[in-house]
């Protein structure tokens, strides 16, 4: 099977990446109305949420600003997570047409090394939260690390791929004007 | 470009139309185009081969230097 072009890899990888942004604006559009609704109907206490569903009563571990600030570091994940799946779209989008090599794929890359860099802080974020702020159930992974090695070699292999990119953009350029 | 082909020149001394060229060379009109606005970046040595061959001239009759700024060849950022 073609790597470029029409019913290749990229094209059926084109069909997942289109799927899973679909799914995470679903699920954009689903947390921060939530966040809203939490804001205006809960008193700003710190008495935790609570709601009965199916007879039994749950209560939230966490208080109320903790619970909003845990939401908002959640929407900015998943909205970063859009901006970084959408990007990534726009570049399968070019390898299915059979011509990745155009200076719009430089920004784009540019763009999701700042989206994963944004990811990594909001997930450095929720984790600190959770180690730090008292619950009645502790989470099990509060007290792990937060550094994660492996995530920023990735940030910086997306932004070394952008300077590929923009030379491979510069040659296709003078390629198509070698007559 | 600091270089060009005067293409323009050599077609009115044969008497010779763009496409009736591009005919002769194997290159399309619109490449042709490029060469003679001085929008190419580079031109292969076949090519300047087959120009030569159909107009009947030298390489030196088609190219000319006009010393200027040299251009910048990394303009890539986006």
């Amino acid at each position: 099977m073609r790597a470029l072009g029409p019913q290749s890899v990229s094209s059926f990888l084109k069909i997942a990446l289109d799927v899973v942004y679909v799914s995470t604006v679903g699920v954009s559009a689903i947390v921060g109305p939530s966040i809203v609704a939490l804001l205006i109907a809960t008193p700003f206490t710190h008495s935790p949420l609570s709601f009965r569903l199916s007879g039994q009563i749950w209560v939230s571990p966490f208080s109320n600003p903790t619970l909003i600030g845990l939401l908002i570091g959640v929407e900015t994940y998943v909205v970063c997570l859009v901006v970084v799946l959408n990007r990534i779209r726009r570049i399968v989008e070019t390898l299915v047409m059979g011509d990745p090599f155009r200076p719009e794929n430089v920004g784009r890359l540019r763009w999701i090394g700042a989206g994963l860099i944004v990811l990594e802080c909001a997930t450095d974020g929720l984790r600190w939260l959770l180690a730090h702020v008292p619950q009645s159930h502790p989470s099990p992974r509060a007290g792990e690390s937060w550094f994660n090695p492996t995530a920023w070699f990735a940030v910086l292999v997306v932004f070394v791929l952008a300077e590929v990119f923009r030379e491979g953009a510069r040659l296709r350029q003078e390629a198509e004007l070698t007559i | 470009m600091t270089i060009r082909i005067r293409l323009d020149r050599m077609l009115f001394e044969r008497r010779m139309s763009l496409s009736e060229l591009a005919d002769r060379v194997g290159v399309t009109a619109a490449n042709l185009s490029i060469l003679k606005t001085g929008r190419a970046r580079a031109i292969r040595l076949s090519t300047l081969e087959a120009l030569c061959a159909a107009l009947d001239c030298q390489p030196g009759d088609l190219l000319e230097f006009t010393p200027g700024r040299i251009e910048d060849l990394s303009d890539f950022d986006s």
